[in-house]
C-alpha cells in the first residue's frame, strides 16, 4: 500500500473553483476583503444538481473571480490569500443520524464522486430507488487512500459501505476490487466484520454479486473483477457486477444501483466521526517531477504549488496532465487548481510529447482486439467522421466506456476516441430536441427503466 | 511556462504503419537472399526491378496527383517486392515491370490508396499476369517437399519464394509482436492441413514456400482483410477451403494465391455479416436456456439461484 504523505506547506494563494462537480455552478457566499476559516461554506447550492463549496485554508479573500480550471474551462472562483494560523470552524459530528439527514449533510458537506456527480444524488436519485450500493475500488488511483494500515483501510471502507447503504436505503452492498491488487485483497480477506468473516469472492462468469449474495447469506460482500478504467464506465460496470443491464441513456440508478468511489466513501465517514466537510484530497504526481508520491493536498492548490512540495520539475517540462495519461485533460496552465474531481497529476517531458499525425486507416483490427466492449472502433470512427450518426447507433456506439485503448494502439494514429465523443454527443443532443410531448415513446428519467 | 495542449490519450503505443511495412520487407529479406543464391544474379535483377518500378509508380501517381508522397511509408517497396518473389526465375524482366506498375496504379491507387483497396494489389497484379501473359508465369518445376532438408533449400523450386519455407520464419516474429494479427494464418494452416488431410492430398505438396508466404503475408494484408474478430476466422477458414479445392484438382501453389484472392472479394461481407452485438445481449440458445429456467420453481423446491 503506497504511503501518503501530507502537504505541510501553505501556499500564497489558493483558489477555490466554485463548480467542482457536474451540474451548476455555486453561488460566492464571500466578497472581497471577508477573512474565512477552515471548513466555513463559501459557495451555495443555487439547485439540487450541485454540492456546496468550503474554504480549505483560513484566510482574506482577495477576490470573486473567473479562474482556469482543470476542465479548461474558465470558472467563477473564490481566491483567498491564506494566513499562518488554522481556525476551524466548528465541526460537528452526524453519528446516528437517520437517512433523509444523511442525504442533506452529504449535500451540504459536497461530497462529490471523483467522476463528477454529486454523492447525494447518486444515493438518493429522484424517482429512483437504490437496492445496491458498490465502491468501486478498481482503479488504480482510488486504491488504499490515505489511511495508516490496510487493516484500517479495510474495517473503515466498510463502515463507510454501511453509512453508504444506510444513506440511500439500500439492502445490499458490495466493494469491488481489482484482481490484481494484491495489498487491497490481502486487507479484506479473512476480515471480522460485525460477526461474520469477509472472503474475497471473485466475479467469473454468472457469477456476479447477486450470487454471493445468496451464497455467503449476508448484505455486505466484497468482490474482485479485472481493471475497468474509462469515462464513462457505470453501464458496463453495473453490468459486469449485477448482471443488470442499464438502458439507453439511463444511470445505473434505474436499475437501482449507486456506484460511488473510495474517495467519496472516505470523505462520507470522516463526515460522519468528525464532522469535517469535503476539504482535501489525495493526488497522485508522477512522471517528470523529482519526488514523485501520492500527497494529500488541500482543495484549491495550485498545481505548481503541489508540483514543488515533490520537489519540483526534472528538467523542462512539456506537458502537464490532470487525471491520468489514457484520458486525462491537458493543461495549459500551472496555476489550475485541484478540485475534487483531481485524481492524479501527471508531467511529461519534451520526448514523451507525441507529434503524430492521423494517416487512413489501414483496418489492422488492433482497435478491435484491445476493445473492452466488443465494439468495432474502426468502423465507428470512420462513419462519425462522415456524420452518419444513425449508423453509429447500430453498431452499439453508446456501449463505448472511452477508455481510449483504440486510439492508443492505432498504428496509422487516429483520433478514434474523440470520433466516437463527437458522435456520442451529437446522438445526445439530437435526442434532446425531442420534446416530451411530440415523443411518447422516448422518456426521460429513470421511467425508462421500469417495464 | 508553456505547455503543450492535446487530446487524450497522452501515451500511445510506438508502432506506426510504417514501422510494421518496413518490419514485413524485413522479415521477407532472408528468403530474398537464398533465392538469389539459388537462382544467380538474375533473380536480384527481378527483385530489383520490382521494386524499382513499384517505387517509380508511386512517385508519379502521387506527383501527378498532388498527394503527400508516401514512399517512406514502405508500402511501394514492399509491393515490389512481394510481386517480385511470387515470379518464376525464368520470367523475361518486363514482367515484374509490367506487373509492380499494374499493382500499384490499379491495385493500389485506382481504389483509393492505402487502406481503401478491397483486393491485395499484388495479388491483383499476379492475376493479371498470369492472365495476360500465361506462358512466362508458369514455372518450370512446381516445388515438392521431399525431406527435412527442403524445408531449409527446395531443389525443385519454380518461383522465386519456393525456395525455402523456413526462410519466412521471420512471419512469425511478426505475429509475436502484433504486427500482424494470429487469427487469419492459424485457421488458414489448420483449415488447410485438415482438408488436404481428408481428400488425401500429400502433405509435401501443400507446405510450400509459397504456401507459408500466403499465409503470412498475403492473407494477413490488413485492408483486404475482415476487421471483425469472428470474420477473420471465418476469412482464414474460408482461405483454407479454397486453397484445398483448387489445389486438389490443381496445384497448391497457384491454389494459395488465387485463394487469398478470391477471398478478398468476400470480406466486406463476411464483415458485415458478423458485426458484434452488445455486451449484454443474450444469444438465441441463452435465451431459451432463461425461458426454460424461469418456468422451474426454484423457490418452491428450496434451491438458492443466482438473480
Amino acid at each position: 500500500m503506497a504511503e501518503i504523505n501530507i502537504m505541510e506547506t501553505i501556499p500564497d494563494k489558493m483558489v477555490i473553483p466554485l463548480k467542482q462537480h457536474n451540474g451548476d455552478v455555486c453561488e460566492p457566499l464571500v466578497s472581497k476583503g471577508e477573512v474565512v476559516k477552515v471548513g466555513q461554506k463559501i459557495g451555495e447550492c443555487p439547485s439540487d444538481r450541485c454540492a456546496a463549496i468550503h474554504s480549505s485554508v483560513c484566510g482574506e479573500v482577495v477576490s470573486v473571480e473567473e479562474s482556469s480550471h482543470p476542465s479548461g474551462n474558465r470558472i467563477n472562483s473564490v481566491v483567498i490569500q491564506p494566513v499562518e494560523e488554522t481556525e476551524c470552524e466548528d465541526f460537528t459530528p452526524f453519528k446516528d443520524s437517520g437517512r433523509e439527514q444523511l442525504i442533506s449533510v452529504i449535500k451540504e458537506a459536497g461530497i462529490v464522486e471523483n467522476y463528477g456527480t454529486p454523492t447525494h444524488l447518486v444515493l438518493n436519485p429522484p424517482d429512483c430507488d437504490i437496492d445496491t450500493v458498490l465502491i468501486n475500488a478498481t482503479a488504480s488511483e482510488w486504491v488504499g487512500h490515505n489511511y495508516e494500515t490496510p487493516l484500517e483501510y479495510a474495517s473503515e471502507m466498510l463502515d463507510s459501505l454501511r453509512l453508504l447503504m444506510k444513506a440511500a436505503g439500500a439492502s445490499r452492498g458490495a466493494i469491488v476490487l481489482r484482481n490484481d491488487d494484491e495489498d487491497s485483497i490481502d486487507a479484506f480477506d479473512g476480515l471480522d466484520y460485525e460477526g461474520k468473516t469477509i472472503m474475497v469472492a471473485p466475479l467469473i462468469g454468472k457469477r456476479r454479486v447477486g450470487y454471493y449474495f445468496n451464497d455467503q447469506d449476508t448484505d455486505i460482500i466484497v468482490v474482485s473483477q479485472d481493471k475497468i478504467y474509462g469515462k464513462n464506465i457505470f453501464e458496463y460496470f453495473t453490468y459486469n457486477v449485477t448482471g443488470r443491464k442499464v438502458p439507453f441513456r439511463c444511470t445505473p440508478a434505474s436499475v437501482g444501483v449507486a456506484i460511488c468511489g473510495v474517495k467519496s466513501a472516505k470523505a462520507l465517514n470522516d463526515l460522519v466521526n468528525t464532522g469535517m466537510p469535503y476539504i482535501e484530497t489525495v493526488v497522485t504526481v508522477s512522471g517528470q517531477v523529482n519526488n514523485p508520491q501520492r500527497l494529500l493536498v488541500k482543495i484549491g492548490t495550485s498545481f505548481k504549488d503541489v508540483i514543488e512540495a515533490c520537489g519540483d520539475y526534472r528538467g523542462e517540462p512539456a506537458k502537464l496532465i490532470s487525471n491520468g495519461v489514457i484520458t486525462g485533460v491537458a493543461q495549459y496552465d500551472e496555476e489550475v487548481p485541484v478540485t475534487k474531481m483531481t485524481t492524479s497529476i501527471i508531467v511529461q517531458d519534451k520526448d514523451e510529447v507525441l507529434k503524430d499525425i492521423s494517416k487512413d486507416c489501414i483496418h489492422c483490427a488492433r482497435c478491435v482486439d484491445v476493445c473492452p466492449v466488443d465494439l468495432i472502433p474502426n468502423r465507428i470512427a470512420a462513419l462519425s467522421n462522415q456524420g452518419r450518426f444513425d449508423e453509429c447507433r447500430q453498431m452499439h456506439i453508446e456501449n463505448c466506456i472511452e477508455c481510449g485503448r483504440c486510439s492508443s494502439v492505432c498504428p496509422s494514429k487516429i483520433h478514434v476516441m474523440q470520433l466516437i465523443q463527437y458522435s456520442k454527443e451529437a446522438i445526445a443532443r439530437a435526442d434532446e430536441d425531442f420534446s416530451e410531448k411530440e415523443s411518447s415513446n422516448i422518456k426521460l428519467g429513470c421511467s425508462c427503466g421500469s417495464e | 511556462m508553456t505547455f503543450t495542449i492535446s487530446p487524450p490519450p497522452h501515451i500511445k503505443q510506438d508502432t506506426t504503419f510504417k514501422k510494421i511495412t518496413w518490419m514485413k520487407v524485413l522479415a521477407l529479406l532472408p528468403v530474398s537472399l537464398v533465392s538469389v543464391y539459388f537462382f544467380g544474379l538474375y533473380a536480384l535483377a527481378i527483385i530489383f526491378a520490382g521494386i524499382g518500378m513499384a517505387v517509380i509508380t508511386e512517385l508519379v501517381i502521387e506527383k501527378v496527383f498532388n498527394k503527400k508522397i508516401t514512399i517512406m511509408d514502405g508500402q511501394a517497396v514492399l509491393i515490389g517486392l512481394m510481386l517480385a518473389l511470387m515470379l518464376p526465375a525464368e520470367a523475361p524482366i518486363w514482367i515484374p515491370v509490367v506487373g509492380s506498375f499494374f499493382a500499384v496504379a490499379i491495385g493500389k491507387h485506382a481504389f483509393g490508396g492505402i487502406g481503401s483497396y478491397i483486393f491485395n494489389p499484388v495479388l491483383v497484379a499476379w492475376v493479371f499476369l498470369i492472365l495476360a501473359y500465361s506462358s512466362y508465369m508458369y514455372p518450370v518445376s512446381f516445388p515438392e517437399l521431399g525431406g527435412i532438408s527442403d524445408i531449409f533449400l527446395e531443389n525443385g523450386a519454380g518461383l522465386l519464394i519456393g525456395v525455402s519455407p523456413i526462410a519466412l520464419i521471420g512471419g512469425l516474429y511478426l505475429i509475436l509482436k502484433k504486427y500482424i494479427e494470429w487469427k487469419i494464418p492459424a485457421f488458414y494452416v489448420l483449415t488447410t492441413l485438415i482438408l488436404a488431410f481428408l481428400v488425401g492430398d500429400n502433405m509435401g505438396h501443400v507446405i510450400t514456400g509459397a504456401f507459408v508466404f500466403g499465409v503470412l503475408f498475403l492473407a494477413t494484408d490488413s485492408p483486404s482483410s475482415p476487421v471483425t474478430k469472428k470474420g477473420r476466422i471465418i476469412y482464414g477458414v474460408l482461405c483454407g477451403i479454397l486453397t484445398v479445392i483448387y489445389g486438389h484438382y490443381a496445384n497448391y501453389i497457384f491454389a494459395v494465391f488465387y485463394s487469398i484472392f478470391l477471398a478478398n472479394c468476400v470480406t466486406a461481407f463476411i464483415d458485415n455479416s458478423t458485426l458484434p452485438g452488445s455486451f449484454a445481449d443474450e444469444s438465441f440458445l441463452q435465451r431459451k436456456y432463461k425461458a426454460i429456467m424461469d418456468k422451474i420453481p426454484f423457490e418452491r423446491l428450496g434451491v438458492k439461484i443466482d438473480d
